[in-house]
């Protein structure tokens, strides 16, 4: 831990610092690519879920300890609550793999459905 | 030539005969003749009038990327991206994607739309899905806001996005109680802004103005009455429609943009 100041406090109301953020941060996105690995390759929500979350995961990586460093490159906040965003991410992606958005429209809409000004 | 237009204006100010600090004051609430000279001279097509809504386009075609990505990874929800004539993005989506399609956008990294601002609804009696259900968000993270429609009829319910946000419970009570929208799944679905005993939804386009009951103070029972509808006079028909199309050329125009392909691959 040289050299990595401890946050005193979030600023923000409700959200507590967190104990260990990378290593929580770094754990919940092998998560994310675990639960990911388990839908078809050409999935796009596959594809982009994986390229933002290995991109995330290569900076905390390189940042070791230091959450400053993270924060500062990844621009999305505190690191408390990237560790919020991945939590959602990974939530979503376990209920992905239930609802299968990949597969073709479920429903196509009448004629007129979306038209506008409705005809008469 | 701003500057050029700026002088003249101030001279023309100055032999009004008013002094030099009230010329600038002058000029601080004359902008819509400065804005009316320069429209004039300069060339048509960008809009330079300052009560008219500036189109930015590098904003508009960032945010129909977004909802092109949208469209990419869910396409079994996504029928429709569109983007409206003042560049607000919208998602038209299957009803049975409700749920999947808020829960994504309101978890994704790329996404983020944490809050839910408003439902709203819209009835259109000649479609076989009357009701539009439309759900706008809000990305504090990104600042972009996102609408997504979709829609259903009298029966058919739609499944309550209350778990995804906490905010819905209310708004959806509202689509309940005046379009008649079963929300399934919703905690407690019941009305919210009419009175107590209230029938029937007041925005359906099928109910009367004046609603179907009247409600007044009756001095010999010494309580509120409730009453049928009763017109004093005999009911006349006020046909506020002109017999006349107005705008025949623009029956069929619209400025709501498809934005499934880019708008560079268009041309």
């Amino acid at each position: 831990m040289a050299g990595v100041t401890l946050k005193l406090a979030t600023g923000l109301t409700g959200m507590k610092v967190a104990r260990h953020p990378t290593k929580t941060l770094s754990g919940i996105y092998g998560k994310i690519l675990r639960t990911t690995a388990k839908m078809p390759d050409d999935a796009a929500y596959r594809k982009y879920t994986e390229a933002v979350v290995r991109d995330r995961a290569a900076v905390v990586e390189r940042a070791g300890d230091d959450w400053k460093r993270v924060e500062q490159e990844l621009n999305s906040g505190q690191i408390e609550e990237l560790i919020i965003q991945a939590d959602k991410e990974l939530s979503l992606a376990r209920k992905m793999l239930a609802w299968k958005p990949w597969e073709p429209l479920v429903t196509k809409p009448e004629a007129d459905q979306w038209k506008w000004p409705p005809p008469k | 030539m701003a500057s050029n237009i700026l002088r003249k204006l101030s001279c023309s100010l100055k032999n009004v005969g008013l002094s030099g600090s009230r010329v600038y004051q002058g000029l601080s609430v004359a902008p819509s003749v400065l804005s009316r000279c320069l429209s004039s001279e300069a060339s048509a097509g960008a809009e330079s009038r300052p009560t008219v809504r500036q189109h930015d386009a590098v904003a508009r075609e960032q945010i129909s990327d977004f909802g092109r990505y949208v469209a990419e990874c869910l396409p079994k929800y996504v029928q429709k991206v569109q983007m409206t004539g003042t560049d607000e993005l919208e998602v038209l989506i299957a009803p049975e994607g409700v749920v999947p399609v808020l829960t994504f956008l309101k978890d994704h990294h790329n996404a983020q739309f944490a809050s839910l601002a408003d439902i709203g609804g819209v009835d259109v009696p000649t479609r076989m899905y009357r009701f539009e259900v439309v759900y706008n968000l809000l990305s504090l993270r990104y600042n972009t806001r996102i609408r997504v429609k979709t829609y259903t009829d009298e029966l058919t319910p739609i499944d309550s996005v209350n778990e995804v946000y906490k905010a819905a419970n209310w708004y959806e009570r509202e689509i309940w109680d005046m379009f008649g929208v079963f929300f399934a799944d919703h905690p407690d679905l019941r009305r919210i802004l009419t009175d107590y005993g209230f029938e029937g939804h007041p925005f359906r386009k099928d109910f009367p103005l004046s609603g179907y009951v009247e409600v007044r103070y009756d001095d010999a029972k010494k309580r509120v009455v409730v009453e049928p509808l009763e017109l004093a006079q005999e009911f006349r028909r006020f046909e506020l429609n002109s017999p006349w199309e107005q705008f025949p050329n623009f029956r069929d125009t619209s400025v709501i943009e498809d934005a499934t392909t880019p708008a560079a691959e268009k041309k």
